[in-house]
């Protein structure tokens, strides 16, 4: 289900259609969960909307399409959708983190109380829960991670190239 | 081993050559043995040992000590805070702080807070005033920030929301606060204009602010009287296996004074996240950096045979680590934004598992891999037998001005 269609759009565009997102939401109402991690795509625009963001681009790669969403902070999320519909992982990279508790959705939780290194260290994350994978580096001002569902990646997609 | 051998030579020469400075100038009074020089005001000693939490390693502590603001007397220091040149201003974890320091206020009279995000959670508390004290420096009325504070209990939404663990014990933390000397001055670049999700505004509840500059949690190198361009960490070679309870030296500026003589260093300058290039098995690496933060050397090669998690311990992280059977030497390249590149350096990677069963805590070649693509992070590991200067940004010293690195 494209609702873009346009590698370029503009910042009134992307306006015009974040607020097309948010008519689609109120369309949609209570069946569209507040999720985006392993979520049909149309919850893209509820990201979008609540986070106050913009749609940066919208790209079609062979296997898979990747909304760019640019939030205010001036950090940049990235979604990826398999030609399923689904968000099959999502990337951050900035200056602070983006509210992952409505990208994970359902997996929040498990990313929240995954394990941690018995080292102390607060600058890598590289967790994997059952389907669910976290990783994420960098350090202050500059964070960047991905989480994605193994059971969701595209055949032919190298999880190397997700960020 | 050549190179090391000459950098340690090199070192040698520069504490001689600054023993004398020190010891210079002598007053040729009376007899018998002259006393000891004081110790520079503008050095501080920093150790390498297990932590607080007896879970760290590669972790460069020093000890501080922070003053009710305007106060010489109410004061307290704590030991084992974290010198991380990968990030921006003091924290200091509650349960260690008994000084009741002054909450910041804005305008209108609510309590300023902090989100603070580190890469793998975050930390919860106030943003207090303190005049900070280390070595023989101040910085005064500086904004630091209380993690896990009992008068800011509730954490926000918006904040767990961020993910990760929530860090706000000193065994959570794995130290008793964390000394931000990196190339900035702050810990946000756009928060006076942008409510970006680090800053809190609180009075019953708490909710997402923008914060003017002066109140927002300041490296506070950048607010001592002088030396304040930058710091250098100066760390002694570290044996192959490991060594315990490795100590150096963290020097508060750069060109300010004899000790801290840039020389003839390399400088490489960072771009707008203090990163630079890494070139490494044919790839440059953009997101790359330097930080006596992190506590390893993280990149990626998959010829390197991984370590195996322990039977009983089947989720064990060990896993992200390297464990060659023998030592293996590679080659890299590190180039700055201002197109200095330093060609034909090597750095060694060891065994992990046999590090993490010895009694050590400095290791000079441990590795794992680097969880986000693009990216080789060179820790601690870096700064062993070497004299690292980081200098702020759009600060000048004898030989550029920052944000850069220079060894």
């Amino acid at each position: 289900m494209p609702l873009f269609q346009s590698d370029a759009v503009t910042r009134s565009d992307a306006f015009k259609r974040a607020a097309l997102g948010v008519l689609l939401i109120a369309d949609f109402g209570p069946r569209i969960a507040s999720a985006t991690l392993g979520e049909p795509e149309v919850t893209v625009q509820t990201d979008v909307a609540r986070a106050h963001a913009s749609i940066k681009s919208l790209q079609d790669r062979a296997t898979y399409r990747v909304h760019e969403i640019q939030l205010p902070s001036g950090t940049l999320m990235r979604e990826f959708v398999a030609p399923n519909g689904t968000v099959f992982a999502v990337t951050w990279q900035g200056p602070t983190r983006p509210d992952l508790r409505q990208a994970l959705g359902q997996y929040f939780d498990t990313y929240a109380s995954a394990p941690r290194s018995k080292l102390a260290d607060r600058r890598h994350v590289q967790i994997q829960q059952g389907d669910l994978v976290v990783q994420a580096g960098g350090h202050m001002r500059a964070l960047s991670g991905r989480a994605y569902l193994l059971s969701a990646i595209p055949s032919g997609v190298n999880v190397g190239d997700l960020h | 081993m050549a190179s090391m051998r000459a950098l340690r030579s090199a070192l040698i020469l520069a504490l001689a050559l600054s023993a004398v400075a020190c010891g210079g100038g002598g007053s040729g009074r009376g007899l018998g043995p002259p006393p000891p020089p004081p110790p520079a005001t503008n050095v501080a000693s920093v150790i390498i040992d297990p932590g607080p939490s007896s879970t760290s390693a590669n972790t460069l502590f020093a000890s501080i000590t922070v003053c009710m603001p305007g106060s010489t007397t109410s004061c307290q220091t704590i030991d084992h805070v974290q010198v991380d040149t990968g990030s921006y201003g003091l924290r200091l974890l509650a349960p260690v702080l008994t000084l009741m320091l002054p909450v910041e206020t804005l305008a209108g009279g609510s309590s300023l807070a902090e989100c603070v995000q580190f890469v793998d959670g975050y930390s919860w508390g106030p943003v207090v005033s303190a005049d900070v004290n280390i070595a023989g420096e101040t910085a005064h009325s500086v904004p630091v920030q209380v993690i896990g504070d009992s008068r800011f209990t509730n954490v926000p939404a918006n904040c767990s929301s961020t993910g990760g663990t929530q860090e706000d014990t000193v065994a959570s933390f794995g130290a008793n606060g964390i000394l931000g000397v990196g190339p900035f001055e702050l810990d946000c670049g756009n928060c006076d204009t942008v409510a970006s999700g680090l800053y809190y505004s609180c009075t019953t509840t708490c909710s997402e602010t923008t914060v003017p500059a002066n109140l927002q949690v300041a490296n506070p190198v950048t607010r001592f009287a002088t030396d304040k361009n930058g710091v250098i960490v100066v760390l002694p070679s570290v044996a192959a296996g490991g060594a315990a309870n490795v100590s150096g030296s963290l020097i508060f500026g750069i060109d300010t004074q004899s000790n801290n003589q840039s020389g003839t260093q390399t400088v490489l300058t960072l771009d707008g996240n203090a990163d630079l290039l890494i070139t490494f098995n044919g790839q440059t690496l953009a997101n790359s950096f330097i930080d006596s933060g992190s506590n390893g050397i993280y990149f990626n090669d998959s010829g390197i045979t991984k370590c195996v998690a322990p039977p009983n311990d089947p989720s064990s992280q060990i896993v992200n680590f390297y464990c060659p059977s023998n030592t293996l030497t590679l080659g890299l390249a590190i180039q700055g934004m201002n197109g200095v590149m330093v060609n034909n350096l090597t750095f060694s990677v060891g065994n992990a598992q046999t590090m993490f069963n010895s009694n050590f805590d400095a290791f000079p070649q441990l590795a794992g891999t680097n969880p986000i693509t693009g990216s080789f992070d060179y820790g601690l590991p870096f700064f062993y037998g070497k004299r690292v200067a980081v200098a702020v940004e759009g600060d000048t010293t004898a030989v550029g001005t920052g944000p850069y690195i220079a060894f």
